[in-house]
C-alpha cells in the first residue's frame, strides 16, 4: 500500500518536473506544447480505487495549473480523464488477467496499449482545449494548437513509455 | 443490508467526480477576475521559488548582473532624454503649467528593479512572473517597464513574487498616444506575433505617418507619460470602417525579457502633494 503510494508520488514529481522545467517552455512551430503529465493516469493499476485515482489526478492537475497559470484547466481535464480510465482499461484487457495488473506494453499487448494511451490523451486534450476556448478568440489557431499538442504529446508519451519498459 | 451504504458504494465515484470537476471549474471561473487567490498561480511562494531556482540555474550570474546595470542605465537615460525634451519644448514655445509639472514628475518616479523568472509569449493570455512582491513595495496596478520600453501592468501580488499582465495578453489595454500629433487610443494585442499590437479608433481626420513613435499618454495613473511603446508599422481601416486602426511594432522584445523595473510613481512625492491638494 505504502509502496504504491510512494511510487505514485515519485511518478507525479517526475512528471511535474518534466512538465514545468522542460515542456512548458516548448512551443514547437509556435503552437505545440507537449503535456506528458497525462501519462500519470495510464499507470494506475486495474484494481486501484477509482476515487483514489481521481484524487491523485486532481492533485496533479492543481499543481500543474499553479505552474502554468491556468487554474482549473488541467485539474478538470485530468479528473475527467481519470474518470474514464477504469472503464476504458476494463474494456481493453482480456478477461483472465491478474487483478492488480499495471497497464504496460507487455501486459496489454502493444497495439492495445497504444490505443489505450491515445484515447486517454484524446479525452484529456479535448476537455482541456474546450475549457481554454471559453476565452479564446482565434478558433483556427486553437485547433492547430490542439492537434499539434496532441500529436507531440502522443509521440513523447510513447517514447517515455518505451524507455520505462526497456529498463 | 443497509441500502444507503450500498448506494454510496455504487455512486461514490460519481459524487467524487462531480465534486472535483466543480472545484476545478470554480477555480477556472474565479480566476477570470485576475484578483483571485494567489495560491493557485505562480505568485505563490512555492511555485515562485521553483521557477526562480530554475531561472538562476539557466542564467549566467555575471551576465545577469551586467544586464541589470544596462537596464538601469537605459531607463535613467530614457528619463533624462524625456526631461531634456520637455526642457527643449519649454525653450521653444511658451509651456503651460501642466507641461512643467509633467517634466518635474518624471524626475521623482521610484523604480523597483525586478527580474523576470517566468515568461510566456505563445499563449492567448500571457503572463510574466517577477521576483518582487508585496514585501518589496509592489502593489497591483503598478506599471512595469524595461530598458527598451513598456512591458505591462502588475495584476497579482504575492509576498515575494508578482504576476505581470504584459501587453501580450488579450485583457491588456494601455492608454497611449502618437508622439507627434498627440492623438490617443488604447493599445491592444490580438494574439499572433509577439512583435505587433494594435491601436483602434484613431479618427479619420488624424494626420498619420508610418514609422511614427507611439508612447504612453499618462492619462491613466499606471504609467507616466512619454514611455516608449513602439512605432506605427501600418495604417489600416478599423473593422467598422469608421476610423483608422494602427498596427504597432512593439519596441520591447518579450521573448528575451530578463530585467525589468516596476514604476512606483503614485507614491512619488510630487504626485502625492498634488493629490492632497485635490482632496482639499
Amino acid at each position: 500500500m505504502i509502496l504504491i503510494f510512494l511510487r505514485h508520488l515519485l511518478q507525479m514529481l517526475a512528471l511535474i518536473a518534466l512538465q514545468v522545467l522542460v515542456c512548458n517552455h516548448i512551443h514547437l512551430f509556435g503552437y505545440a506544447t507537449p503535456m506528458p503529465y497525462v501519462l500519470f493516469l495510464a499507470f494506475f493499476p486495474l484494481n486501484a480505487s477509482r476515487i483514489g485515482n481521481m484524487l491523485w489526478a486532481f492533485v496533479l492537475g492543481v499543481i500543474i495549473d499553479a505552474f502554468s497559470n491556468t487554474p482549473g484547466e488541467a485539474a478538470a481535464s485530468l479528473v475527467l480523464a481519470s474518470f474514464v480510465q477504469w472503464p476504458l482499461l476494463c474494456s481493453m484487457v482480456p478477461k483472465e488477467v491478474a487483478e492488480d495488473m499495471v497497464p504496460t506494453f507487455k501486459s496489454m499487448g502493444r497495439w492495445n496499449h497504444i490505443r489505450y494511451l491515445s484515447i486517454l490523451l484524446l479525452v484529456h486534450h479535448t476537455a482541456y482545449f474546450i475549457l481554454e476556448s471559453f476565452s479564446f478568440f482565434h478558433i483556427r489557431e486553437m485547433l492547430i494548437t490542439y492537434a499539434s499538442s496532441l500529436l507531440l504529446t502522443f509521440v513523447l508519451m510513447l517514447i517515455i513509455d518505451t524507455l520505462r519498459n526497456g529498463k | 443490508m443497509s441500502t444507503l451504504q450500498d448506494r454510496i458504494r455504487e455512486w461514490g465515484h460519481w459524487i467524487v467526480f462531480l465534486l472535483l470537476e466543480i472545484t476545478s471549474l470554480v477555480l477556472l471561473l474565479r480566476y477570470g477576475s485576475y484578483q483571485s487567490s494567489v495560491w493557485f498561480t505562480q505568485a505563490n511562494a512555492v511555485t515562485g521559488k521553483v521557477l526562480e531556482i530554475e531561472n538562476r540555474v539557466l542564467s549566467y550570474h555575471n551576465l545577469g548582473e551586467l544586464n541589470r546595470q544596462l537596464t538601469e542605465t537605459n531607463l535613467e537615460l530614457q528619463c533624462e532624454v524625456d526631461i531634456l525634451r520637455h526642457r527643449l519644448a519649454l525653450l521653444e514655445h511658451d509651456s503651460t503649467q501642466t507641461e512643467l509639472e509633467l517634466a518635474a514628475h518624471l524626475n521623482g518616479i521610484k523604480r523597483i528593479p525586478a527580474r523576470v523568472i517566468n515568461n510566456s509569449i505563445r499563449d492567448r493570455d500571457n503572463f510574466i512572473t517577477i521576483n518582487k512582491g508585496k514585501a518589496d513595495g509592489i502593489r497591483t496596478e503598478m506599471g512595469v517597464v524595461c530598458g527598451t520600453g513598456i512591458v505591462g501592468i502588475v495584476c497579482q501580488v504575492g509576498r515575494h513574487y508578482s504576476i505581470v499582465l504584459p501587453v501580450l495578453n488579450s485583457h491588456s489595454s494601455i492608454s497611449c498616444r502618437l508622439k507627434r500629433t498627440d492623438y490617443f487610443g488604447y493599445l491592444k494585442w490580438e494574439g499572433g506575433s509577439p512583435l505587433r499590437a494594435f491601436i483602434d479608433d484613431i479618427p479619420r481626420h488624424a494626420d498619420l505617418k508610418e514609422d511614427e513613435m507611439v508612447e504612453t499618454s499618462g492619462y491613466s495613473s499606471v504609467f507616466p507619460p512619454g514611455i516608449f511603446i513602439g512605432r506605427v508599422k501600418r495604417i489600416l481601416n478599423s473593422d467598422d470602417g469608421l476610423s483608422y486602426k494602427l498596427e504597432i511594432g512593439l519596441s520591447t522584445d518579450f521573448a528575451r525579457l530578463r530585467d525589468v523595473s516596476v514604476l512606483d510613481w503614485k507614491s512619488a512625492p510630487m504626485i502625492q502633494t498634488k493629490k492632497e491638494n485635490e482632496e482639499e
